[in-house]
């Protein structure tokens, strides 16, 4: 009889151990959390006033940034939606490190798998941001030089050259996310590939005539060259 | 107008014999397949509560050469944002609202302001500026007209008369100035009548003959609100947000285009809109608030033109404004009772000696800071500053129209 009461209480036994044992790692994870979003806002303050003193809003205007948060209906002030991503950010980091003082497993692996996504991210988001200014620069000087040589269709060409860039540099992202990896490289190259044999075919097609005038002058001119006299 | 009088440096086109809208409108639709053209209505939305609107509405309605309205709404919450969608749902073709006290447009301003720069204060001008933007930034369009949405007497050969002229490619002209009487049982538009007309004159009294001045002269009604013009022109144009707008818009033609190719055109025997108090001991409101600013525009003009300004000019310039003012009067009283008009002396001498007040108050501001100017920046200079504003803009406004 005293073995059954034994084996009913074993059980709430092992549970107060286990809660014993677990709320010191659960008060750790709450206390590296709150501090988490305590660092988080003191860097929000810190950025905040940094921005302002850089004028980093208008900087954003110029670059043409915030014209592109536009387009995408983001209306708020991009200092304002640079501090909410770095606050949200931060906070979650300390969210993340404060799991692992529950000493799970699972929430263990889970938080070294994103530790580890990290960089990809950060890397991911250089190339877009870099990839973008690179868009511009190049699509602008593509419509400088095709309006200064007189084609008719500059603004047309500066715009499939920048989407051709904005494609590149997507896939460039997406694979760096290791998104579906294959299924963007196939369909990148596809694109990418398409668009090329397209323009070699319409110019091969379209040029042929050019092309064989650009020949018989070439070969003419050998001739030509051929019959001349030399003087000793 | 009985006459055909061309007055000095730009054309007027009078109204004469019986013109028939049905030619002009079916002209008009075959012009504007080649030069599209935009109807900016600056309008508060205290005016969609008023009748002058609804029958504006209803004549739009019949328009058919209208590519899109462009209807600035300002002091509107978002409830009466979209009541004024709703109202102006009734028109068959493209009308996009700008929501001036919208969130987004207000952070189109906020951006502007920030980059060092300035919308200017809430009114008509900066309505104006802003709808001219997004008439760039839309780009389907090359010529702008625009008409107050306070015309009681308004109807649709008013807006084809006004555009004819710019939309038409063989009257080229860049630049289009409405005109009209406005008459009921007695003369209105003071203003124009014995403010800005004797104090051009006598400015040229003292200045000599200057070539902006005879252009400002050349307008039948400078004061009118309503023109066309083509949409390059909104594109290099300044304008004053304050009530120097009208004359201020005037100034920027003359700077930018040849008289040649701007003109007048007579767009109604009669013109009823709402009219203004005189407040002559309140240079903060009414016309007095309108005398002062548009004197001070025109001094600013003419500073910028070279004319040298001091206390004893200005002096002179009062004087001589009152003694001509005094002229127009009897001019104007003559006129009235020819036609059996009312016409209250007292009233009118009241109203110039409030005018007198205006210019002197004007001149003391111009003396005090030569440089303060209530200038919009033209969109050339905006969008240089900010190359994506008019995305920016154009985004705003779709997304409030979705």
């Amino acid at each position: 009889m005293e073995n059954f009461f034994e084996l009913l209480w074993q059980p709430f036994r092992d549970f107060w151990a286990g809660l014993v044992g677990f709320i010191p790692n659960f008060l750790a994870m709450l206390i590296i959390i709150a501090a988490g979003f305590f660092v988080a806002w003191v860097v929000k303050a810190v950025l905040s006033k940094a921005f302002s003193a850089l004028s980093f809003d208008a900087w954003c205007d110029r670059a043409g940034l915030t014209a592109m948060a536009r387009k995408a209906n983001v209306w708020s002030k991009p200092s304002d939606i640079m501090l909410k991503v770095v606050y949200w950010f931060l906070a979650v980091v300390f969210a993340m490190i404060g799991l692992t003082a529950l000493r799970l497993q699972a929430i263990d692996s889970l938080t070294m798998q994103f530790f580890t996504y990290l960089p990809r991210a950060f890397s991911a988001l250089l190339i877009l941001i870099i990839g973008y200014v690179i868009t511009g620069f190049v699509s602008r000087a593509v419509l400088i030089a095709a309006v200064n040589a007189g084609y008719r269709y500059a603004k047309l060409l500066a715009e499939a050259v920048r989407m051709l860039l904005i494609v590149l540099i997507l896939a460039m992202a997406l694979e760096q996310l290791q998104v579906a990896p294959g299924i963007v490289v196939a369909a990148f190259s596809i694109i990418f590939g398409g668009i090329v044999i397209s323009l070699a075919i319409a110019f091969g097609a379209g040029g042929i005539e050019a092309a064989r005038k650009v020949i018989e002058k070439s070969s003419e001119e050998k001739k030509e060259s051929d019959r001349d006299i030399e003087h000793l | 107008m009985s006459d055909f009088y061309q007055t000095d440096i730009i054309t007027t086109l009078h109204r004469l014999g019986t013109p028939r809208l049905e030619r002009l409108e079916y002209e008009l639709e075959g012009f504007t397949k080649q030069r599209p053209m935009t109807l900016v209505l600056p309008a508060l939305y205290t005016e969609f509560q008023a009748d002058a609107i609804k029958g504006i509405i209803e004549e739009l309605k019949k328009v058919r050469y209208v590519k899109e309205i462009v209807l600035s709404l300002g002091r509107a919450s978002d409830d009466e944002f979209d009541r004024a969608r709703e109202f102006m749902s009734a028109i068959p073709y493209d009308v996009k609202i700008l929501h001036n006290e919208g969130k987004r447009i207000k952070e189109v301003y906020a951006t502007i302001d920030r980059n060092g720069l300035w919308a200017g204060e809430d009114g008509k001008g900066r309505s104006a500026w802003l709808a001219y933007g997004y008439v760039m930034a839309a780009a389907r369009t090359d010529v702008i007209a625009l008409h107050d949405c306070d015309i009681v007497s308004y109807s649709r050969e008013m807006l084809a008369r006004l555009c004819y002229p710019v939309v038409n490619p063989n009257i080229d002209v860049v630049f289009c100035k409405g005109f009209y009487s406005r008459v009921t049982d007695r003369m209105h538009g003071r203003v124009t009548r014995l403010l800005i007309t004797p104090l051009i004159r006598a400015l040229q009294k003292l200045v000599g003959g200057h070539d902006f001045l005879a252009f400002l002269d050349s307008f039948r009604y400078p004061l009118a609100g309503e023109f066309c013009m083509i949409t390059d022109l909104a594109w290099v144009n300044r304008i004053p947000w304050d009530w120097g707008l009208e004359v201020g818009v005037l100034s920027e033609v003359f700077r930018n285009y040849s008289p040649r190719r701007v003109c007048q055109v007579d767009i109604s025997d009669n013109y009823e809109h709402k009219h203004q108090s005189l407040s002559a001991d309140d240079a903060s409101k009414g016309l007095m608030r309108m005398s002062v600013d548009i004197s001070k525009t025109i001094f600013r003009v003419l500073a910028a033109e070279g004319v040298v300004f001091s206390e004893n000019f200005f002096k002179s310039l009062e004087v001589g404004y009152l003694r001509l003012a005094e002229d127009t009067m009897v001019k104007y009283e003559a006129d009235a009772t020819l036609n059996g008009l009312v016409y209250d002396r007292h009233e009118e001498a009241k109203a110039v000696e409030a005018f007198v007040k205006a210019i002197y108050k004007a001149s003391q501001v111009l003396l005090e800071n030569p440089l303060n100017t209530p200038l919009i920046p033209s969109w050339k200079r905006v969008s240089s500053a900010i190359p994506g504003v008019l995305d920016m803009l154009r985004a705003a406004v779709d997304e409030d129209n979705r």
